[in-house]
């Protein structure tokens, strides 16, 4: 299992549109994933959840993946958030 | 036969014809029971409602970005395992257990502190309506089934909902809900035909199929009318239809009064499209090109050639004027590729001209399309929403640099292209006379001088009748603005709606207003109006308003 905590960039959080993308690449990557928020575990293949989430501009989120492909399933998703996800 | 009287009406002309009732259709689910063995069945039919669901929004993606986010939504894993659960375990039927599901959602999303994500409750709001409307089996199109002209009667429509209408098949628009400035009225006011909108008992009146005559003008209905009186009516449209082809046709002389004092009166459009349209009502200037078009349709800001190609082919429909109001977004205004913070006070906040001088980069793009337009036709640049002459001096600033960036690249432009204002605050109207100083042009904008003069918000229900721009306030602002124009040799035009009500019509001619700028429908009319007057008389008339 691994693990790393980063944050979100994007003006207004992971809101709709970089919700959507984040979820699109989670749902690609083989590994269980998991995206801790203040006290909530979220599971990001779900758009739903992310958005329901509410994370916020310069929020710190820690992403777990694991399974065989965790490491390159961490550093995909690590990398979407850091470039803004498309915004 | 029944009579309805209806007391404010938004437009003119008489229809008479077949009522077709738009079906509020119920999207509340069906209470039959599912066996413990046929559970499995209702989970299937939710993943088959999913597909078509997938299918219908697989398509409309093409046409408009909304509708991708609503497809990953409609697919999330986990809206299909709470359908399924509540299937499973309660044992209810499918259509319960999305209604259930939705509901939940939704009101996560609107208990949520930030705006733009309770904003997305409605949109997870219509993702479940669909659903739903494919789980109970009803179609799409609730204007299917119309196959000859009919009178629309509706509860109220939606721009979602027009679009799905083919205009061909309507003679007129009745509403229950909605006011003169709802979107039904803009629209039947655009497109010339008779609409009557807050007609509270009209859906309890009338039933598919019913004969109705309606005359938008004297607010009245007539339900299922003797053949005589129809006749009466028919003779009565034919004499309206006529004058109305008279007025058209007298459209293509000026607008000068009796004793000689001519102004001009101009179109005020939103495409490039109904540029097109201009030409059959002889309108040769445009005294409001709203350029939020190509950044609303768009999903992307749009490029320098983008907006020079839209401009250049507005420019090169027009002889008199072409005047294009910059980026005016923010309010109720939004771009479905750019986040707006959300704001308490949107209309007092970050839109307009605030914006433009903040993002320079954009605003530049589009001055030097402006700029490059002017070369095929009469351009001229307005900004809107200033308040100060910093902002204004600002905005003339980079048309100067923009222009000699221009001449550095060698791509032509109108040297003398003329730059103006929208006088639509208060601060600009109590400034007027410095503003008049550096600028070419005024247009008044009254739909939101008279919002902010009076503190109304036109939107909000329980003041609407408090908005009005026939309040002294307001008629002063206007008899201020144009004295401080003329004092200072510059035009004054107007582009709010005030400019097209009938009854201002005189006053706004005898105050001295030069041009006066109107939906395209509206133009024969007024023209028509002002040729009646006498500008002696009109003036006389302005002074008994005591604005002066």
């Amino acid at each position: 299992m691994v693990s790393q905590t980063i944050v979100v960039k994007n003006k207004s959080g992971l809101h709709a549109r970089p919700a959507v993308e984040f979820s699109k690449l989670a749902a690609k990557c083989k590994s269980d994933i998991t995206v801790f928020f203040k006290e909530k575990k979220i599971n990001p293949k779900s758009v739903l959840m992310i958005m329901a989430a509410a994370i916020t501009c310069n929020s710190e989120i820690t992403i777990e993946c694991s399974g065989e492909t965790e490491e390159e399933d961490l550093k995909v998703l690590v990398n979407a958030i850091e470039s803004g996800l498309g915004e | 036969m029944k009579e309805i009287r209806v007391s404010r009406t938004a437009s003119r002309g008489i229809a008479i014809g077949k009522a077709f009732i738009v079906e509020k259709i119920s999207l509340e689910p069906d209470s039959y029971n599912v066996f413990q063995e046929d559970l499995k069945n209702e989970t299937q039919k939710y993943d088959e409602a999913v597909s078509e669901a997938v299918r219908q929004l697989e398509l409309l993606a093409e046409e408009n970005d909304i509708f991708g986010a609503h497809l990953e939504i409609v697919m999330d894993a986990v809206l299909t395992q709470g359908v399924h659960d509540k299937i499973l375990q309660q044992n209810i039927n499918v259509q319960r257990a999305l209604k259930e599901t939705a509901v939940e959602w939704i009101s996560m999303f609107e208990a949520m502190e930030d705006e733009y994500m309770r904003e997305r409750a409605a949109d997870i709001k219509d993702i479940c309506d669909r659903l739903m409307r494919i789980l109970k089996g009803i179609d799409h199109n609730p204007f299917d089934g119309i196959s000859e002209p009919v009178i629309i009667v509706a509860e109220d429509l939606t721009p979602s909902d027009t679009a799905n209408l083919n205009l061909k098949y309507v003679l007129g628009f009745i509403t229950q809900e909605g006011g003169i400035t709802s979107h039904v009225s803009i629209m039947a006011k655009n497109i010339g035909l008779p609409a009557l909108v807050g007609v509270k008992e009209i859906l309890d009146s009338v039933r598919a199929e019913d004969m109705i005559i309606m005359d938008a003008k004297a607010g009245q209905i007539l339900l299922n009318p003797e053949k005589s009186v129809i006749l009466k009516y028919m003779k009565q449209k034919k004499v309206f239809d006529q004058a109305e082809a008279e007025l058209v046709r007298k459209s293509r002389f000026p607008a000068v009064t009796s004793d000689g004092h001519e102004v001009s009166v101009c179109a005020n459009i939103g495409s490039v499209e109904e540029a097109d349209a201009l030409a059959a009502l002889h309108i040769k200037g445009v005294g409001l090109l709203r350029s939020e078009f190509l950044y609303m349709e768009s999903t992307h800001f749009p490029t320098e050639d983008e907006q020079f190609e839209a401009y250049k082919a507005v420019a090169c429909r027009l002889e008199e004027e072409v005047t294009i109001r910059t980026l005016d977004i923010g309010g109720d205004k939004t771009l479905s590729y750019f986040e707006f913070e959300h704001e308490e006070n949107p209309y007092l906040g970050w839109r307009a001209i605030r914006i433009s001088l903040e993002m320079k980069e954009m605003f530049r793009t589009q001055i030097r399309a402006l700029l490059r337009a002017s070369v095929y036709g009469p351009v001229r640049i307005m900004f809107p929403m200033i308040i100060a002459i910093e902002e204004l001096r600002e905005a003339r600033g980079l048309v100067e640099e923009c222009k000699k960036e221009l001449r550095a690249e060698d791509i032509p432009f109108n040297e003398n292209i003329q730059v103006g204002m929208m006088i639509e605050t208060p601060a600009s109207v109590m400034c007027a006379e410095e503003f008049a100083k550096e600028v070419d042009f005024f247009s008044i904008g009254t739909n939101d001088l008279t919002q902010y003069m009076l503190a109304v918000d036109r939107g909000n229900k329980k003041v609407a009748p408090l908005y009005n721009s026939f309040h002294p306030a307001v008629l002063k602002s206007i008899q201020k603005v144009i004295e401080a124009g003329h004092a200072n040799g510059i035009k004054v035009g107007m582009c709010g709606e005030f400019a097209s009500d009938e009854q201002a019509v005189k006053l706004l001619l005898g105050m001295g207003l030069d041009e006066f700028s109107m939906s395209a429908a509206s133009i024969p009319l007024i023209k028509d109006l002002i040729r009646s007057y006498s500008y002696q008389d009109a003036k006389q008339y302005a002074d008994t308003y005591r604005c002066r």
